[in-house]
Parts: structure tokens; sequence; C-alpha cells
């Protein structure tokens, strides 16, 4: 039987306008059980598509051991960057960054203020993020042809925390997205198999809630609808995800169910396999990664570090060893260094994970934040970031000091990397030269 | 200004003034869980598996931060269809159809089912176009399945992801009867409506005052009045901070996940039998009495009780009085090695006195001075400077003095006449196993500023305070309003409060007084 392929494009055409929906078997393999179409696809495919990755952990650095002295080419890796090493020519340090909307009057505590302003540059509401996050205002542009708009992963299980301390993507105004932090739920989102008369089951039942979703709203006041509309586009959402298959791809393994989910290094790592598989298989061009929480409280049992959490470190405070002494800054220092160990692993995928005639990380723009420089005295200016990746020809193997703010590098990358044309972002004013060229 | 101006401004003040309260409230997980336990018979919790819930207003259940996003969009899904397919996994088990269908499609049977399941999910009568709807659904998999029961299957899956059954709309604009349903049984139960209150909505009884009280009295004394209360005081009382809480085991080897469930256990038991057994309410802040496991009495350090959680008296001359005396509280307000002054005295003004004291402001320094062994010192020692730096002082002055008095009581709830600092050679050295110790004395006097004569120096000095303030037995009807209305209350509900918080004192505080004020107010909003 001669079997159609359908392009992804066509098949979301038909999903965008909800009327008529292609037939469902050309996206099938003659098994029936798979999507096919990208597989056919294959190398000829066009030039692959760029992707973003915003990355962060929490609580901020100890500058000392972070900070390279030197600018330019020839900077020294710090003790923090070490793990970079072999990624030296593949990332940017840049420092000296500012995040001024944390400092405006307004409610919660540093940690509030700070996450707010790095993530949306607006401040922080009382409840979450004042305005739509940077991945997020990326993923409205240029997320929209994929299975997933975006996916937010996190590591850290952390209870403690209110919304802005526990969530990195913000959709909108105090509309977080929260991070899936278990590997074997986020491998079944990303490569669960479905069979054909599951698909079209789950169609049939979306469309109904759909139907039903848009009686209730006449119903209802402007707030309820705002908070209707919201469900309904989780929902458009959902069967997008549910319409487009996972290609088929036997490269990735599913992470086993249960094991110790504090153990934050394996949790990491897994995450970061199934981050890397879903980026080659193109389910998505937009992703969050949160390895720890904003002001978090983790302990870090790998390191030997046990007697006092994460914040408490920052700090002076109960039994933690603190920030003054050398006690302190040692192991701030090496907690650093573990945060940015997790992110090369991530960039040591990616980079030996093929595509076309590179490999992963010439196609991806990775950029890693802290809500803080250092993180002692909740500094917001100042900020350190690494760029890393050659998507839209960033520039790589240096270090500088930059002035201007956290938006204004979000607003280049995204329009002069990403070609996502935001043209603006909260306090950014400016674009950063510097970014992109030899 | 022009005329045309001054209109226009009206016009946009209007718009944006216009109270418009969001009046949708999306079922809260423990409210899903149970829902899906009295609908399906369902026990896997399944919403134990949902994105967890922000607090906002001190409760997680706010209407304001009720948003799905897709994350929680597909759990929804998974979770529906999971529960779908065991409730008809033996054909139908559970007798959630109501008639026996007489061919795979059976128009009538398959009408029934819709109609008559259907209110029970959507706790509410199905409208003609719904019904139809869903009637198309469940053919089109019957047929294709070759079984009635696979039809019902994908109209209760499609059911569980519908707004009508995730959200309680309570517009007003629906049928006001089952709204009333909905509001009660989510109030008091935390849970769907039952047979017999979906049989009074039908039957309009639920229209006046008198209607309401009978089916709240009804409601009141059913075991699933319990949950409600339960999900009230875990939130209320932070028990998460508690469950999520790690202790410094070095200095609290006795400290464990199942030390901290019965600390819960204890004040979960100790609110439940003042309000079922009608005790005054405000006692809970200074009962002479706890309810203890053998765990718990070692550390109190008294006899243990025959049996588990029994009621037990502290002796006359204990400090030990009612919440405040309690491990829940005393632990989940400390850090994992020290306890903290501070947190525990801003829990008893934003939790107990409804009193919101600001955060420090922006770039505050908040190390405290360290502890070492060359100079050790009680929290109160470091604590010094927020009450002589006055950008510290306004604020701290309000609450570490309270804390103060606390400081008898360690970071897990356990009495120390004194402060024992240990100091390691290094940290995290477990070979180090005689710690040079350093004993100091501790002072515990305080006040609770703002109250007068209120020179105190215990939790059961601090407990009788409380329970007599006219502001703290206020603040118990506004927790319970926060809760049960799923919103802060405004100036508008100002009659509300005060008409239930004088039936709560002319009951000698009777909690379930307040509840019977509280929720008829919320079923009548």
């Amino acid at each position: 039987m001669p079997v159609i392929k359908l392009s992804r494009r066509r098949l979301l055409k038909g999903v965008a306008t909800a009327i008529a929906l292609p037939p469902l078997q050309a996206m099938f393999n003659p098994n029936g059980t798979l999507y096919a179409a990208d597989v056919a696809r294959g190398a000829a495919a066009a030039r692959p598509e760029t992707r973003f990755l915003l990355w962060f952990n929490g609580n901020g650095i100890t500058e000392r051991y972070w900070i390279p002295t030197a600018t330019g080419t020839d900077f020294e890796l710090t003790p923090c960057l070490a793990p970079l090493a072999p990624f030296r020519n593949d990332i940017h340090v840049i420092t000296g960054l500012d995040n001024p909307a944390a400092r405006l009057p307004g409610p919660g505590n540093d940690h509030h203020r700070s996450m707010s302003g790095l993530v949306s540059g607006s401040s922080f509401t009382g409840r979450g993020a004042g305005g739509p996050s940077i991945d997020q205002a990326i993923a409205a542009k240029i997320g929209g042809d994929s299975r997933f708009r975006s996916l937010q992963i996190g590591v850290s299980q952390e209870s403690f925390g209110e919304s802005i301390q526990r969530n990195l993507s913000w959709a909108d105004r105090d509309r977080a997205l929260p991070p899936e932090m278990i590997p074997h739920r986020m491998f079944d989102r990303i490569f669960g198999k479905r069979d054909e008369g599951w698909v079209t089951r789950k169609r049939s039942i979306l469309d109904a809630v759909q139907q039903d979703a848009a009686s209730l709203k006449s119903a209802l006041g402007r707030q309820d609808q705002s908070r209707l509309d919201e469900h309904l586009s989780s929902i458009r959402d959902l069967e997008r995800a549910i319409t487009m298959l996972p290609p088929e791809y036997g490269k990735v393994e599913e992470p086993e169910e249960g094991g110790d989910m504090k153990d934050w290094p394996r949790i990491a790592k897994l995450q970061s396999d199934l981050l890397a598989h879903a980026l080659i298989t193109g389910q998505t061009r937009v992703a969050s990664y949160m390895l720890t929480k904003c002001q978090g409280l983790s302990r870090f049992p790998w390191l030997g570090y046990t007697a006092a959490r994460h914040h408490d470190y920052t700090h002076a405070d109960g039994k933690a060893p603190g920030f003054d002494g050398p006690d302190g800054q040692r192991i701030m220092r090496d907690i650093c260094r573990w945060h940015v160990e997790e992110f090369a692993y991530l960039v040591a995928r990616l980079k030996a994970t093929p595509e076309g005639d590179g490999n992963l990380l010439d196609r991806c723009c990775l950029l890693y934040i802290h809500e803080h420089a250092e993180a002692n005295n909740h500094k917001n200016n100042g900020l350190a970031a690494i760029v890393a990746g050659h998507a839209g020809n960033l520039s790589t193997g240096r270090h500088s000091k930059m002035t201007g703010t956290m938006s204004d590098l979000y607003l280049t990358l995204a329009d002069d990397v990403m070609g996502a044309k935001l043209d603006r972002f909260p306090t950014a004013s400016r674009k950063l030269g510097g970014i992109t060229g030899a | 200004m022009s005329r045309l101006a001054v209109l226009g401004f009206i016009f946009a003040a209007s718009g944006l003034c216009a109270t418009d309260p969001p009046v949708m409230r999306r079922l809260t997980h423990s409210q899903y869980n149970h829902t899906v336990h009295d609908l399906l018979g369902d026990q896997t919790n399944p919403a134990n598996q949902f994105p967890q819930e922000d607090f906002v207003n001190g409760f997680r259940n706010q209407a304001s931060a009720q948003s799905i996003p897709p994350l929680l969009e597909e759990a929804y899904s998974v979770a529906a269809e999971k529960l779908a397919r065991n409730a008809f996994r033996g054909g139908d088990d559970g007798k959630l159809i109501p008639c026996r269908p007489r061919s795979v499609l059976d128009p009538e049977c398959r009408t029934r089912f819709i109609r008559e399941f259907g209110l029970k999910v959507l706790r509410r009568p199905l409208g003609a176009a719904e019904v139809a709807r869903y009637s198309s659904l469940f053919a089109g998999e019957a047929k294709r399945a070759g079984k009635f029961t696979a039809g019902a299957q994908v109209v209760l899956e499609a059911m569980l992801q519908s707004p009508s059954f995730l959200f309680r709309t309570e517009s007003g604009a629906g049928d006001r009867q089952y709204e009333i349903a909905s509001r009660l049984s989510y109030f008091l139960w935390d849970s769907m409506p039952d047979e017999q209150l979906f049989a009074s909505a039908a039957k309009s009884e639920l229209g006046d005052a008198p209607g309401i009280e009978r089916a709240v009295g009804r409601m009141l004394a059913d075991p699933r009045a319990r949950q409600s209360v339960d999900e009230f005081i875990s939130q209320w009382l932070r028990f998460d901070r508690l469950l999520g809480a790690v202790k410094d085991r070095r200095q609290f080897p006795q400290y464990s996940p199942e030390l901290a469930q019965s600390m819960i256990e204890e004040t979960r038991r100790f609110i439940h039998d003042a309000v079922w057994n009608d005790r005054d309410f405000m006692q809970i802040y200074a009962a002479d009495y706890g309810f203890l496991n053998g765990d718990l009495a070692n550390l109190y350090q008294m006899p243990a009780p025959a049996g588990e959680f029994e009621r037990v008296s502290y002796p006359a001359d204990s400090d030990r009085a009612g919440i405040l005396g309690q491990a829940t509280f005393l632990a989940l307000t400390s850090k994992p090695g020290e306890t903290s002054p501070t947190a525990r005295g801003l829990f008893v003004r934003e939790q107990f006195l409804c009193q919101h004291v600001p955060d420090p402001p922006p770039g505050t320094n908040n190390n405290l001075p360290p502890v070492t062994q060359d100079k050790p010192q009680t929290n109160r020692d470091r604590l010094s400077a927020h009450a002589t730096e006055p950008l510290c002082a306004g604020c701290h002055q309000l609450i570490d003095p309270i804390g103060f008095t606390l400081e008898k009581f360690d970071a897990i709830g356990a009495r120390r006449e004194k402060l024992q600092l240990k100091f390691y050679k290094k940290h995290d050295d477990d070979d180090e196993k005689t710690p040079g110790t350093i004993e100091l004395e501790l002072d515990t006097r305080g006040s609770v500023a703002g109250i007068r004569d209120s020179d105190i120096s215990s939790p059961k000095q601090l407990g009788r305070i409380l329970a007599q303030r006219p502001e703290c037995q206020e603040c118990v009807v506004r927790q319970l309003f926060r809760f049960g209305f799923g919103r802060r209350e405004t100036s508008a509900d100002r009659p509300v409060i005060q008409s239930a918080l004088a039936r709560f004192r002319d009951s000698q505080f009777r909690f379930k007084e307040l509840m019977i004020a509280l929720v008829s107010a919320y079923a009548r909003n």
C-alpha cells in the first residue's frame, strides 16, 4: 500500500484550522505505530533549525572563583569554569550585565525580585514574574511549528519555595510553566509510543473538550474567560503534541521509573540526554532547564556538603561555615563548579550528536544565567552569563565584560541569532556588540 | 477636558475598575483526589502526580493562582485516561451505567448514562447540545470497539478533562441550585456533592437559609467533613514545610521523616479533637495537653501513653501548651540546625494574628554574625542588630521578641534549658566524634508588640495571650474565609467576617459554628 508522507508543517496547518483534519494514516509507518514523515525527510531535510536553550541554577555565584580576570580570547578558566575546558571554543563568557528591574521597589524578597527581573525584565508581581520570560518570548515567535512550542525541564525536586522560585519559564505575567522533573515522565512525553487508534481517540476527546470550553466561556466574566483561554491554549498544545507523534528514532533509552530522586547529578544527566534527543528529533526549538531552584535549599552529598543547604552556604547562616571564611568560599566554589559541570555535560552531549554535516551544538544557542552575581549580597548587577553553541554565527572562545542589561543580551540573541524578531524586551534598550561574528 | 474625552475616560475607567472577580475555581489537587474517589471509587490519588500548587494568600486553593499550564493539562489527560480505563476495566463493576444496554450503541441507555452519570461528573444537569455531543463521541468509540462500555469509557475520559469538571463555575449563570450544592460540598467535604445533595438541588431545597443550614448540618456530621478540616489545617499551619524539612543529622540523630509524620499527626488530632468535640477552639493556643505516640513522648520527655496518639496532659510546670508548644510548629519554623526566633515570630504574626510583615528592603545584608568557638553567641545576641539598626528594627521588633520566648525549644521541638553549641573541627568530618561544646544561658523574655501587658517568656504564656486576643480570634475567621472562599477578604466582605466572628464568639468559639456561618455566606454569595 503506498503511504503518503505528510510533513509536520502541513499537518499543523490542519490542526490550526481545526476543521478539516488531514487523514491520519499518512502519519504512520506501515506498522501503524509511528510517525514516519520525518524519517522520510531524513538527511534531505533543509538546513536544520536553530534552537534556544535557557539554563538556570539558583543562588548566584562566588565571583572570585567564577569570573575570569582576563578578557578576550586569552581568558583563564577559573575553578568554577574548569569543567568547560574541552569546550573553551564553544562558549562565550559574558560578565558585567545588569538586572535593573530587580532593584525597583515592590513586594518580595531579593531573590523573588531578582528572579522576576532576570527572566522577564519586569518586576515581581507578588506572585510571579511580571511578564513572559525570554525563552517564552522567543518560543512565541519560533516555536509554533514544533510538536512542543517549548519544553521546561527541571532537576531538583525541592518542595521549598513559592512559584517565582520554582519556575524559570513564564508564559506571561503570573503564568508559570512548571518544569518536568521526573525523567521517565519526560521520556513518556517526548518519546512515548502511541498507536493510531489512541491518537484518533484522544483527538475526538479533545475535540469534545474544546467544544465544552467554548460553550462554557460565553457564560463567564472577563477574568474567568481569560483563565479559560489559558486552559484552551493548553488543550491545543496537548492536541498538537498528540497529533504530531514522535519520529521513529531508536537511540533513546527509557529512564527507569523510581531510583534516587535526590541524586541530582544523575537526574541532571538523564534530563540532558532526553533534551538532546528532543532537540535532534526536531520536537522543539526552545527549552528551559532549571538545575536548582531560585534561592534553592539543596544539599550536596555528592560533594560532601551536607551540614547546611545551598542558600545557607551563600550566607553565614546557622551552622553553615559561611560566606566570609575561606571554608565558606571553598564550599561555594565547589557548588558552583558542580553547576557548571552539569552544564558542560549538556554541551558535550549536544556536541556529540551529529546533525547534517556538523553537530547539534552548531545549531544551538545556550544561555546560562543565575539570579545573582555574588550570591552573598544578592548582587544583581555585574551578572555573569555563558553563551554556548554556534547558532547564528555566535562569537565564542572568549570572555567579554559588557555594559548593558541582561535583557540587552536577550534581545541580541533573540533577534540576531534566533531570528525571533522581538524588537523589544523589557529593560532592553539596545543590542550588544560582539555577540555574533568572528 | 472635552465632554467626549471625559466620557472616554469614564468608559475606560469603568472597564478597568469593573468588579469582575474570578468566580471560577479549579479543583485543587486534593479535591481532585477526593472527587475521583467519590465518583469512581478510585484509590490511586492521581493528583499526587500533578505539578505542585502554589501558596497564594497563605493557601494553595486561591482562585487567582489556579491556571492550567500545558504540563498540568497533560497530567489531567494522563489521569483521565487511567481513571476511565480503570473504571470500566471489568465491564461496569462500579455500576456507573444506570441501565442494561441492549446493543452496542443502545441509544436509550447511552443517553441515560450521559445524562445521569454526566450530572455527577459535571455536577449539574447537561444541556441538550452537550448530551448530543457526548452521545456522538460515545457512539463513535462504542462502534469502533464493538463494546458499549468503550463508549462509556471515552465519555468519562472526556468529561474528566472538561473545564466543567476541572473548574467549578460559580458565576450564577448556570443552575444556581447545583452551584450551591458544589459550593457546600467542596467547602465542607473537599469533594463533590453526594446523591442526597444532588437530590436537594434537583428539588430546589437549597434556595434559602434554612434549607442550606439543614444540608450543612447533615454534611458536618459526615466523616468527609474531616477531609476539609484536614486540608485547612495542613495549609494554614504549613505542614508542607515540615514534610520538606531537613534537620542536621549530627545534632538531631532522632529526627526522621517518620518523626515528622508523628508531629503532624499530633497536631492534626489535636485540632480535630477541638473541632469535633465542640471545644473552645481558641484553646488550641493554650491547651495543656497533647496527643502523643512513643516517639513524641520521648521527644517531649514524658511517659509514653498506653495507646498511640492518646491524649496526654502536660505537667503543671511544663512550658508547653497548645500548638505553639507542639513539635510541628517549633520544627517547621526552624532551620536545619538551629531555631529561628525571626521565623517563629513571623509565623505567629502572619498565620495567627493575620498581620502582614513586609519583606526586608532590597539589598539588605542578611548575614547574621557567625558563631565561633571564640565568640559563642545565642540567637538573641546574633539578632541584636535587628533591634538596633533603624532599618531593621521597625519590623523585627514586631517579630523577634515573640520568637525569643520560644527559645527553650530547639529546632525539632525538644526542650532545652541551655543553648548547646557544638563545634566540629571540620565541616562534615564524620570521624570527629567529640565536638567542642559550649553551653550558654537562654534568656526567653519577650513580648508581643502592639499588645499591652504581653511581657512573656514561654509558649504557654504566649498561647494564653493569643487565645484571648480579639485579633487572634478574628484571624481564625479570616483564615477560614480565605480557604473557603478561595480569595483574600476585601472591605466588601466585612459584614460576612463580622457576623461569622459574632457567631463564633457567641458559641464559645466552636469551630463548627464558624464553618456553618462561613459556608452559608459562601453558598449564597
